[in-house]
Protein backbone atom coordinates (compact mmCIF):
# COMPACT_ATOMS: atom_id res chain seq x y z
CA UNK A 1 0.00 0.00 0.00
CA UNK A 2 0.55 3.54 -0.27
CA UNK A 3 0.32 6.65 1.52
CA UNK A 4 -0.91 10.02 0.09
CA UNK A 5 2.41 11.16 0.27
CA UNK A 6 3.94 7.78 -2.06
CA UNK A 7 5.59 6.13 0.76
CA UNK A 8 5.05 2.50 0.42
CA UNK A 9 3.55 1.05 4.01
CA UNK A 10 4.54 -2.14 5.23
CA UNK A 11 2.36 -4.42 6.61
CA UNK A 12 2.06 -5.29 10.19
CA UNK A 13 3.88 -8.50 10.54
CA UNK A 14 2.88 -9.67 14.22
CA UNK A 15 -0.85 -9.31 12.82
CA UNK A 16 0.25 -10.95 9.73
CA UNK A 17 2.18 -13.89 11.10
CA UNK A 18 -1.13 -14.55 13.39
CA UNK A 19 -3.20 -14.33 10.23
CA UNK A 20 -0.84 -17.05 8.46
CA UNK A 21 -0.69 -19.27 11.27
CA UNK A 22 -4.25 -19.74 11.36
CA UNK A 23 -4.76 -20.72 7.51
CA UNK A 24 -1.93 -22.75 7.94
CA UNK A 25 -2.63 -24.39 11.06
CA UNK A 26 0.87 -23.54 11.74
CA UNK A 27 0.87 -24.05 16.02
CA UNK A 28 3.49 -24.80 18.49
CA UNK A 29 3.08 -28.46 18.36
CA UNK A 30 3.81 -28.92 14.84
CA UNK A 31 6.73 -26.01 14.69
CA UNK A 32 7.94 -28.54 17.91
CA UNK A 33 7.53 -31.39 15.67
CA UNK A 34 9.69 -29.31 12.43
CA UNK A 35 12.54 -28.69 15.39
CA UNK A 36 12.55 -32.16 16.22
CA UNK A 37 12.62 -34.15 12.82
CA UNK A 38 15.57 -31.09 12.25
CA UNK A 39 18.63 -33.44 12.75
CA UNK A 40 16.68 -35.94 9.97
CA UNK A 41 15.92 -33.55 7.60
CA UNK A 42 19.78 -31.92 7.82
CA UNK A 43 21.49 -34.18 5.80
CA UNK A 44 18.78 -35.06 3.18
CA UNK A 45 17.83 -30.62 2.41
CA UNK A 46 20.91 -30.28 -0.12
CA UNK A 47 19.25 -33.10 -2.51
CA UNK A 48 15.61 -30.78 -2.03
CA UNK A 49 17.45 -27.75 -3.47
CA UNK A 50 19.47 -29.71 -6.04
CA UNK A 51 16.03 -31.58 -7.26
CA UNK A 52 14.21 -28.06 -6.90
CA UNK A 53 16.69 -26.45 -9.23
CA UNK A 54 17.11 -29.57 -12.06
CA UNK A 55 13.17 -29.34 -12.56
CA UNK A 56 13.38 -25.14 -12.64
CA UNK A 57 16.44 -26.18 -15.29
CA UNK A 58 13.31 -28.33 -17.31
CA UNK A 59 10.59 -25.50 -17.69
CA UNK A 60 11.61 -23.02 -20.27
CA UNK A 61 9.86 -20.28 -18.82
CA UNK A 62 12.32 -20.24 -15.51
CA UNK A 63 15.69 -20.29 -17.34
CA UNK A 64 15.44 -16.58 -17.74
CA UNK A 65 15.28 -16.29 -13.80
CA UNK A 66 18.29 -18.68 -13.51
CA UNK A 67 20.92 -17.69 -15.83
CA UNK A 68 24.29 -17.17 -14.03
CA UNK A 69 22.65 -17.18 -10.44
CA UNK A 70 21.72 -21.13 -10.00
CA UNK A 71 24.88 -21.41 -7.19
CA UNK A 72 24.57 -18.13 -5.84
CA UNK A 73 19.94 -19.03 -5.45
CA UNK A 74 20.65 -22.87 -4.46
CA UNK A 75 22.64 -21.20 -1.26
CA UNK A 76 19.53 -18.98 -0.58
CA UNK A 77 17.58 -21.74 -0.92
CA UNK A 78 18.94 -24.05 1.10
CA UNK A 79 19.81 -21.94 3.64
CA UNK A 80 15.65 -21.05 3.87
CA UNK A 81 15.00 -24.75 3.89
CA UNK A 82 16.88 -25.46 7.19
CA UNK A 83 15.26 -22.33 8.62
CA UNK A 84 11.81 -23.99 7.64
CA UNK A 85 12.92 -26.80 10.37
CA UNK A 86 14.37 -24.65 13.35
CA UNK A 87 12.24 -21.72 12.94
CA UNK A 88 10.64 -19.29 14.95
CA UNK A 89 7.88 -18.55 12.67
CA UNK A 90 7.43 -15.35 14.07
CA UNK A 91 7.03 -11.45 12.91
CA UNK A 92 10.43 -11.37 11.67
CA UNK A 93 10.45 -14.66 9.76
CA UNK A 94 7.13 -12.95 8.76
CA UNK A 95 9.10 -10.24 7.41
CA UNK A 96 11.92 -12.16 5.82
CA UNK A 97 9.45 -14.40 3.69
CA UNK A 98 7.63 -10.63 2.65
CA UNK A 99 11.02 -9.73 1.24
CA UNK A 100 11.72 -13.04 -0.34
CA UNK A 101 8.28 -12.63 -2.35
CA UNK A 102 8.88 -8.70 -2.57
CA UNK A 103 12.68 -9.76 -4.84
CA UNK A 104 10.38 -12.21 -6.93
CA UNK A 105 8.26 -9.37 -7.67
CA UNK A 106 11.23 -7.17 -8.44
CA UNK A 107 12.65 -9.20 -11.24
CA UNK A 108 9.08 -9.58 -12.13
CA UNK A 109 8.70 -13.64 -11.37
CA UNK A 110 5.23 -14.95 -12.43
CA UNK A 111 3.15 -15.64 -9.74
CA UNK A 112 2.59 -18.94 -10.19
CA UNK A 113 6.46 -19.91 -9.97
CA UNK A 114 5.67 -19.32 -6.22
CA UNK A 115 3.02 -22.20 -5.67
CA UNK A 116 4.54 -24.16 -8.62
CA UNK A 117 7.80 -23.98 -6.40
CA UNK A 118 6.03 -25.14 -3.16
CA UNK A 119 4.56 -27.91 -4.61
CA UNK A 120 7.80 -29.00 -6.31
CA UNK A 121 9.55 -29.10 -2.94
CA UNK A 122 6.34 -30.15 -1.11
CA UNK A 123 6.64 -33.66 -2.82
CA UNK A 124 10.27 -34.31 -2.62
CA UNK A 125 10.37 -33.50 1.28
CA UNK A 126 7.26 -36.09 1.89
CA UNK A 127 9.23 -38.40 -0.14
CA UNK A 128 11.98 -37.96 1.71
CA UNK A 129 9.49 -37.70 5.11
CA UNK A 130 8.03 -41.52 4.07
CA UNK A 131 11.02 -42.85 3.67
CA UNK A 132 13.03 -42.17 6.88
CA UNK A 133 9.73 -43.05 8.77
CA UNK A 134 8.14 -45.67 7.02
CA UNK A 135 8.02 -47.44 10.22
CA UNK A 136 6.30 -45.22 11.94
CA UNK A 137 3.48 -44.15 10.00
CA UNK A 138 1.99 -41.70 12.68
CA UNK A 139 5.15 -39.50 13.00
CA UNK A 140 5.44 -39.56 8.90
CA UNK A 141 1.29 -38.61 8.68
CA UNK A 142 2.15 -35.47 11.49
CA UNK A 143 5.28 -34.63 9.73
CA UNK A 144 4.27 -33.98 6.30
CA UNK A 145 1.27 -32.39 7.78
CA UNK A 146 3.54 -29.88 9.55
CA UNK A 147 6.01 -29.11 6.48
CA UNK A 148 2.71 -28.66 4.96
CA UNK A 149 1.60 -25.89 7.48
CA UNK A 150 5.24 -24.07 7.39
CA UNK A 151 5.19 -24.60 3.27
CA UNK A 152 1.42 -23.04 3.26
CA UNK A 153 2.16 -20.65 5.66
CA UNK A 154 5.66 -18.81 3.85
CA UNK A 155 3.57 -19.29 0.46
CA UNK A 156 0.57 -16.98 1.95
CA UNK A 157 3.02 -14.56 3.09
CA UNK A 158 5.23 -14.02 -0.20
CA UNK A 159 1.82 -14.39 -1.99
CA UNK A 160 1.01 -11.33 -0.05
CA UNK A 161 3.50 -9.33 -1.18
CA UNK A 162 2.50 -9.81 -4.82
CA UNK A 163 -1.05 -8.57 -3.56
CA UNK A 164 0.28 -5.49 -2.30
CA UNK A 165 2.72 -4.72 -5.35
CA UNK A 166 -0.57 -4.77 -7.60
CA UNK A 167 -1.77 -2.87 -5.02
CA UNK A 168 0.59 -0.57 -4.62
CA UNK A 169 0.63 -0.12 -8.74
CA UNK A 170 -2.92 0.99 -8.46
CA UNK A 171 -2.38 3.31 -5.61
CA UNK A 172 0.40 5.11 -7.91
CA UNK A 173 -1.66 5.13 -10.26
CA UNK A 174 -4.33 7.17 -8.70
CA UNK A 175 -2.12 9.72 -6.90
CA UNK A 176 -0.44 10.50 -10.10
CA UNK A 177 -4.01 11.08 -11.65
CA UNK A 178 -5.61 12.15 -8.82
CA UNK A 179 -8.47 9.99 -9.18
CA UNK A 180 -10.32 8.28 -6.18
CA UNK A 181 -10.42 5.01 -5.76
CA UNK A 182 -14.32 4.63 -5.81
CA UNK A 183 -13.74 6.41 -9.66
CA UNK A 184 -11.56 4.20 -10.26
CA UNK A 185 -13.91 1.14 -9.87
CA UNK A 186 -16.65 3.17 -11.28
CA UNK A 187 -14.25 3.18 -14.90
CA UNK A 188 -13.38 -0.25 -14.03
CA UNK A 189 -17.21 -1.38 -13.67
CA UNK A 190 -18.58 0.83 -16.63
CA UNK A 191 -15.83 -0.10 -18.72
CA UNK A 192 -16.04 -4.38 -17.85
CA UNK A 193 -17.50 -5.21 -21.22
CA UNK A 194 -14.23 -4.33 -22.98
CA UNK A 195 -11.87 -5.60 -20.65
CA UNK B 1 -36.63 18.82 -5.54
CA UNK B 2 -32.99 19.55 -6.11
CA UNK B 3 -33.36 16.77 -8.15
CA UNK B 4 -35.60 18.92 -10.37
CA UNK B 5 -34.02 22.11 -10.10
CA UNK B 6 -30.82 20.28 -11.57
CA UNK B 7 -32.36 18.95 -14.52
CA UNK B 8 -34.26 22.36 -14.96
CA UNK B 9 -30.60 24.16 -15.17
CA UNK B 10 -29.24 21.44 -17.53
CA UNK B 11 -32.20 21.73 -19.56
CA UNK B 12 -31.76 25.39 -19.99
CA UNK B 13 -28.19 24.88 -20.66
CA UNK B 14 -29.39 22.68 -23.54
CA UNK B 15 -31.79 25.58 -24.84
CA UNK B 16 -29.39 28.32 -24.33
CA UNK B 17 -27.23 26.91 -27.88
CA UNK B 18 -28.46 24.89 -30.62
CA UNK B 19 -24.81 23.88 -30.71
CA UNK B 20 -25.03 22.03 -27.15
CA UNK B 21 -25.98 18.35 -27.62
CA UNK B 22 -25.77 17.16 -24.24
CA UNK B 23 -25.10 18.70 -20.55
CA UNK B 24 -24.95 16.06 -17.27
CA UNK B 25 -23.97 16.65 -13.70
CA UNK B 26 -21.57 13.79 -12.10
CA UNK B 27 -20.22 13.92 -8.96
CA UNK B 28 -16.42 13.52 -9.24
CA UNK B 29 -16.44 9.75 -8.07
CA UNK B 30 -18.21 9.70 -11.60
CA UNK B 31 -21.68 8.91 -10.79
CA UNK B 32 -24.23 10.61 -12.52
CA UNK B 33 -26.38 13.44 -10.67
CA UNK B 34 -28.42 14.61 -13.46
CA UNK B 35 -28.55 14.48 -17.71
CA UNK B 36 -30.32 15.50 -20.52
CA UNK B 37 -28.13 13.21 -22.69
CA UNK B 38 -29.79 11.73 -26.25
CA UNK B 39 -30.32 7.89 -25.68
CA UNK B 40 -27.22 6.91 -27.95
CA UNK B 41 -25.06 7.48 -24.93
CA UNK B 42 -24.54 5.72 -21.80
CA UNK B 43 -24.87 7.58 -18.79
CA UNK B 44 -22.28 5.62 -16.84
CA UNK B 45 -19.90 6.18 -19.58
CA UNK B 46 -20.19 9.91 -19.62
CA UNK B 47 -20.23 9.94 -16.07
CA UNK B 48 -16.91 8.02 -15.78
CA UNK B 49 -15.11 9.59 -18.33
CA UNK B 50 -15.78 12.90 -17.15
CA UNK B 51 -14.79 12.03 -13.78
CA UNK B 52 -11.70 10.69 -14.94
CA UNK B 53 -10.89 13.78 -17.65
CA UNK B 54 -11.45 16.06 -15.25
CA UNK B 55 -9.07 14.17 -12.50
CA UNK B 56 -6.09 14.00 -14.47
CA UNK B 57 -7.17 17.48 -16.03
CA UNK B 58 -7.08 18.61 -11.95
CA UNK B 59 -3.48 16.68 -11.77
CA UNK B 60 -2.18 17.82 -15.23
CA UNK B 61 -2.93 21.62 -14.06
CA UNK B 62 -1.05 21.15 -10.63
CA UNK B 63 1.89 19.49 -11.80
CA UNK B 64 2.57 21.81 -15.23
CA UNK B 65 2.07 24.55 -12.87
CA UNK B 66 -0.97 26.04 -14.63
CA UNK B 67 -2.78 27.08 -11.38
CA UNK B 68 -6.37 26.08 -10.23
CA UNK B 69 -8.15 24.07 -12.87
CA UNK B 70 -10.80 25.81 -14.86
CA UNK B 71 -12.05 23.52 -17.38
CA UNK B 72 -11.02 20.52 -19.19
CA UNK B 73 -11.56 20.77 -23.40
CA UNK B 74 -11.61 17.53 -25.43
CA UNK B 75 -12.03 18.51 -29.53
CA UNK B 76 -12.96 15.67 -32.03
CA UNK B 77 -13.87 15.75 -35.23
CA UNK B 78 -17.40 15.41 -34.83
CA UNK B 79 -17.59 18.36 -31.47
CA UNK B 80 -16.33 19.09 -28.39
CA UNK B 81 -17.02 17.64 -24.81
CA UNK B 82 -16.33 20.65 -22.22
CA UNK B 83 -16.28 19.63 -18.50
CA UNK B 84 -16.16 22.14 -15.74
CA UNK B 85 -16.14 21.61 -11.71
CA UNK B 86 -19.39 22.38 -10.10
CA UNK B 87 -18.24 23.09 -7.11
CA UNK B 88 -15.83 21.18 -5.41
CA UNK B 89 -17.59 17.54 -5.37
CA UNK B 90 -19.04 17.66 -8.94
CA UNK B 91 -18.34 17.62 -12.70
CA UNK B 92 -20.62 19.47 -14.99
CA UNK B 93 -19.93 18.13 -18.64
CA UNK B 94 -21.39 19.50 -21.99
CA UNK B 95 -21.52 17.75 -25.70
CA UNK B 96 -21.37 20.18 -28.57
CA UNK B 97 -21.36 20.14 -32.53
CA UNK B 98 -18.17 20.95 -34.01
CA UNK B 99 -18.96 24.07 -35.63
CA UNK B 100 -19.78 25.04 -31.72
CA UNK B 101 -19.26 29.05 -30.83
CA UNK B 102 -17.00 27.91 -27.84
CA UNK B 103 -17.18 31.40 -26.21
CA UNK B 104 -20.92 31.94 -25.72
CA UNK B 105 -20.66 28.16 -24.68
CA UNK B 106 -17.70 29.00 -21.85
CA UNK B 107 -19.91 31.44 -20.50
CA UNK B 108 -23.67 29.54 -20.35
CA UNK B 109 -21.42 26.50 -19.06
CA UNK B 110 -19.78 28.90 -16.57
CA UNK B 111 -23.10 30.26 -15.51
CA UNK B 112 -24.91 26.46 -14.89
CA UNK B 113 -21.89 25.27 -13.19
CA UNK B 114 -22.25 28.22 -11.10
CA UNK B 115 -26.06 27.31 -10.47
CA UNK B 116 -25.36 23.45 -10.09
CA UNK B 117 -22.91 24.61 -7.08
CA UNK B 118 -25.26 26.11 -5.25
CA UNK B 119 -28.39 23.70 -5.55
CA UNK B 120 -25.76 20.92 -4.56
Amino acid sequence: MIDKNGQIVRPDFVELSEYAKVFSSLNSEKEALLRDIAKDMAPRLNEVTEHFYEILQSIPQALPYLEGRTDALKKTHLKWMQSLFTGPFDAAYTESMYDVGDVHVKVNLPVEFMSGGITLICNELYRIIHELYQADPKRAADAVSAISSVMGYSLLIMQKSYNASVEEQLDKFLLITGMSRALFDKLASTFKVLL
Amino acid sequence: MREEMLGSILSELNGSSVDIEASAVISTDGLMISAVLPQSLDEDRVGAMSAAMLSLGDRTAQELARGKLEQVLVKGDTGYVLMTYAGSDAVVTVLAKPKAKLGLIFLDVKRAAENIAKVL
